[in-house]
């Protein structure tokens, strides 16, 4: 904290990045979730070692942890110095190792669905924005249906009709990436209606740059705050969603674990075994209210009108 | 033959919706033994099930004799249930189970006295050969279907609505009904317990595609009020008499059933037993997770009662498809199976034990025999052995299954044990019931595993067999999910069925069992028992050893 106070007491210039970094851990809570997601993407990166740590992994079956009616024998669901969250009923596979290599689902599927709907939102929001006329009253409109769709339920159909040797999960970031654009692809467009009338615009367009040079070198610089805050903030919507999907029993097919269907199949045994349901429901609790805390922290520090409403 | 779900069968649904089988308490004697009860008159029975809609058109239910369809309408015959003795089949609108003669290819029936439906006009033989003939129309397919390929001119006849009879059904007189069949055939006494042959009166079927909303009932009940989704309620038929029916106590003066209830919502409910769940039972199998909550549970006691073992769950190997034409790594899977796997995924010892015969438990001449014997949890060992004899290396299969929960555990324990063999790698698909069901029975069989699930619709091995395994049976709604093709074996099947003499007819049926698994089309999972839970006012409720359903017929509520 030395390194802190000092900088606190030198009245430098603010150098955009360092401010950054103050501001943001002024933010406990920020720090915070943070942290938890920093924990989460390690233990999701080294899944396979902390698993082998406790000896085991997520797909060996110990018919012998559970008792005659099927449920873990011992306490808080077979809960052991070999079995750290004790077991699954009626399979006995190893608790902490499905949680552990759950992580793995719920991250990938939820950052790479939320890089695919940014990277769409901020296509069509910058070109509707930039273009307007009826390019924009189109992609507007076109972005209240997709708004409104069930996305759900068109989800689980498109899960019945896609061929077996099609990805589940990778037809799952699609889709649920693709579902996630319209909020983007609004916002942006508003951000970039603003922006467009500014000077500098105005002056790289007289100096006769084009739409693209435009778009690419004076506004999606000056969106990237708007852009990183929202992709994050969006995370836990879309780990949600796919834990949702796999509750349903549409998700990433068993056995590859997911936190979505664990508390599905817990939700039945809550009764007997109630710490199936704690465990990858305290995770999917953690992960995304990391990333809400986290979100919210971002968006004080980087927006513009929250930041001078401080 | 088609029959899919075997759980939803029971209340004559009509979407095909398949339920995996979960099962309880081990005892085929069952725990709850108070069918011994005499029969009580009164009291309000509510029926709990997940269905979402009934159907009591019996041309298009695939009710058995005993469960919902059996308490409005009546047959030719009905079925005799006892937890200790094998079922038998016994007369119910006829006086007797039927007379053969022409070497069993024609049967006659005559109707008991006084039978009258709930609107007081007379039951006559014509109503039920209309019933029959009806069963034909393409509008009313999706029930049973066993009469129609029996029936001489059944295969090219179409129903009586475009003013045509079939005329292998006489009725030389109002209370005289002659069948003449193709060939001879044993068990058909059984098959005309079947829906297909209740009673329909013409007059009252003027739009067929709602008749089964209220059906003329010639049993103890009658349809009140049907709210599809919801509920429907029935009471009694003012005209029904106790003195010609042996099968029917009817002792509720009103029974409901209430649609749409969650299989765990409803064991919660008559576990706990509180109010109206004490006059209740459940339609559907106990899950895994209320199963172990029932059995710790003192209150529960003899509450839940189980089935002896039951339907054959099964995995079907596409013999059609790439590495599995190969006999050795079918036969590879059959000793790598973890059977203690499969059954604790289905909810332990309770619910069901290790098969290794087609034939299930309770058929009269079945033989035990195990070809493939794996010991509790797999021999990996021959099972890699018969591997790398086979030439295959390196199979990546794909595993059909429905997406309930319980089957999707079990299809998991299949998955773990047969990928120990090493280059064998499993893809789990789980589908919709309705999208699982038309993927195995019709087309080309786009799939190379499928976990079944089979229990016969009338105590014979013929039941457990022919649908299963008769070339015949594939594709087209048929259930020959293995795609097995085998000319000695149809011979067999064919031989077997035509046997009048019931001895001879068994010993068929068991070498057609084993010479089936010599080819091992299907690796044998477990006979499944299923456990059910009663409300504690709710008397006479008993599982006999064949079918492993309760006898809605003789439920009983105290007072």
């Amino acid at each position: 904290m030395a390194s802190g106070a000092l900088t606190e007491q030198t009245p430098v210039v603010a150098r955009p990045g360092v401010d950054f970094w103050r501001r943001l851990r002024r933010d406990r809570a920020a720090v915070a979730g943070g942290v938890i997601i920093v924990a989460f993407v390690l233990i999701a990166l080294l899944a396979p070692v902390l698993s082998a740590v406790s000896g085991n992994n997520p797909y060996d079956y110990d018919l012998d942890a559970l008792g005659p009616n099927t449920a873990p024998k011992g306490f808080g669901g077979g809960i052991s110095a070999r079995h750290w969250f004790g077991v699954e009923p009626l399979t006995g596979r190893d608790l902490f190792s499905v949680v552990v290599y759950g992580a793995r689902t719920s991250l990938l599927v939820g950052i790479t669905a939320t890089v695919v709907s940014v990277a769409l939102g901020v296509v069509i929001g910058v070109v509707a924005g930039y273009v307007g006329g009826w390019t924009d009253r189109i992609v507007s409109r076109v972005t209240d249906v997709i708004f409104g769709f069930p996305s759900l339920i068109f989800i689980i159909a498109l899960g019945a009709i896609v061929p077996a040797s099609f990805p589940k999960s990778f037809l799952i970031v699609l889709v649920i990436g693709f579902f996630g654009w319209p909020t983007i692809a609004r916002v942006v467009r508003g951000q970039t209606l603003a922006l467009k009338e500014r000077n500098y615009v105005t002056a790289a367009r007289a100096s006769g740059a084009g739409p693209l040079h435009v778009m690419a070198s004076e506004l999606l610089p000056n969106l990237t705050a708007t852009i990183i805050v929202f992709a994050t903030i969006s995370i836990p919507g879309k780990i949600g969603a796919e834990a949702a999907l796999s509750f349903l029993g549409v998700g990433v097919p068993p056995p590859t674990p997911a936190w979505g269907r664990s508390i599905g199949d817990a939700i039945a045994w809550v009764g007997i075994d109630p710490m199936f349901l704690v465990f990858p429901g305290a995770a999917l609790f953690l992960i995304t209210m990391a990333f809400n805390l986290f979100g919210d922290g971002l968006r004080d520090v980087l927006d513009p009108r929250t930041g001078r409403a401080r | 033959m088609k029959k899919p779900p075997r759980a939803l069968r029971v209340l004559g649904v009509v979407a095909a919706g398949l339920l995996l089988v979960s099962g309880c308490n081990a005892n085929p004697s069952q725990s709850s033994s108070n069918q011994t009860t005499a029969a009580t008159k009164g009291g309000d029975l509510t029926i709990l099930t997940s269905s979402t809609q009934l159907n009591f058109d019996p041309a298009k239910s695939q009710s058995l004799a005993i469960t919902s369809l059996g308490l409005v309408l009546r047959r030719l015959t009905s079925w005799e249930t006892s937890p200790n003795a094998p079922t038998k089949v016994i007369p119910d609108l006829a006086t007797d189970t039927g007379r053969p003669s022409d070497g069993g290819r024609t049967w006659t029936y005559t109707l008991k006295d006084g039978l009258k439906y709930d609107d007081g006009t007379p039951i006559t033989s014509e109503d039920i050969k209309y019933g029959v003939e009806r069963s034909f129309a393409p509008q009313l397919s999706g029930g049973l279907s066993y009469h129609k390929s029996l029936l001489v001119g059944g295969s090219s006849y179409g129903g009586p609505y475009d003013g045509k009879q079939l005329s292998s059904i006489e009725t030389p007189n109002d209370k005289t009904i002659v069948f003449h069949l193709n060939a001879p055939y044993g068990d058909w006494p059984w098959i005309v317990s079947m829906g297909a042959f209740a009673p329909v009166p013409k007059a009252k079927d003027t739009n067929p595609a709602t008749y089964g909303n209220d059906p003329a009932a010639s049993g103890p009940y009658k349809i009140d009020k049907l709210q599809q989704g919801v509920s429907l309620t029935m009471s009694r038929n003012p005209n029904w008499s106790q003195a010609t029916d042996q099968a029917r106590t009817a002792g509720p003066d009103t029974i409901t059933f209430k649609m749409g209830q969650d299989e765990t919502v409803q064991a919660q409910a008559l576990i706990s037993d509180s109010g109206a769940n004490a006059t209740s039972f459940g339609a559907d199998f106990v899950p895994a997770a209320q199963l172990a909550q029932a059995q710790g549970n003192p209150q529960v006691g003899n509450r839940l009662v189980t089935s002896a073992d039951g339907a054959l769950n099964f995995l079907s190997m596409n013999t059609q498809r790439g590495a599995l034409k190969n006999v050795k790594v079918r036969q590879a899977f059959n000793y790598a199976i973890d059977r203690k796997a499969f059954i604790t995924a289905s909810g332990g010892s309770v619910s069901g034990d290790p098969a290794t015969t087609l034939i299930t438990p309770g058929i009269p001449g079945r033989q035990v025999y195990d070809d493939y014997p794996a010991g509790d949890d797999g021999d990996v060992a021959k099972a890699k052995q018969l591997l790398s004899e086979s030439g295959q290396s390196n199979l990546k299969l794909t595993l059909l299954v429905s997406n309930q929960p319980i089957a999707l555990a079990q299809a998991q324990a299949i998955q773990q044990a047969l990928q120990r063999i090493g280059g064998v790698t499993i893809t789990l698909r789980p589908l919709d019931d309705n999208a699982l069901s038309s993927a195995v029975t019709q087309g080309n069989g786009d799939y190379d595993l499928y976990l079944g699930s089979w229990q016969p619709d009338f105590p014979s091995a013929n039941g457990n067999i022919q649908p299963l395994f008769d070339s015949s049976q594939i594709g087209n709604g048929g259930y020959n999910t293995s795609r097995y093709d085998n000319a000695k074996v149809d011979a067999l099947i064919k031989q077997a069925t035509g046997e009048v003499d019931q001895t001879k007819a068994e010993a068929l049926w068991a070498e057609a069992d084993k010479a089936i698994m010599a080819d091992a089309p299907v690796v044998p999972l477990s006979y499944a028992k299923n456990s059910f839970l009663h409300g504690s006012k709710v008397q006479n409720f008993f599982i006999g050893e064949f079918p492993a359903y309760p006898n809605y017929l003789r439920v009983t509520v105290s007072r």
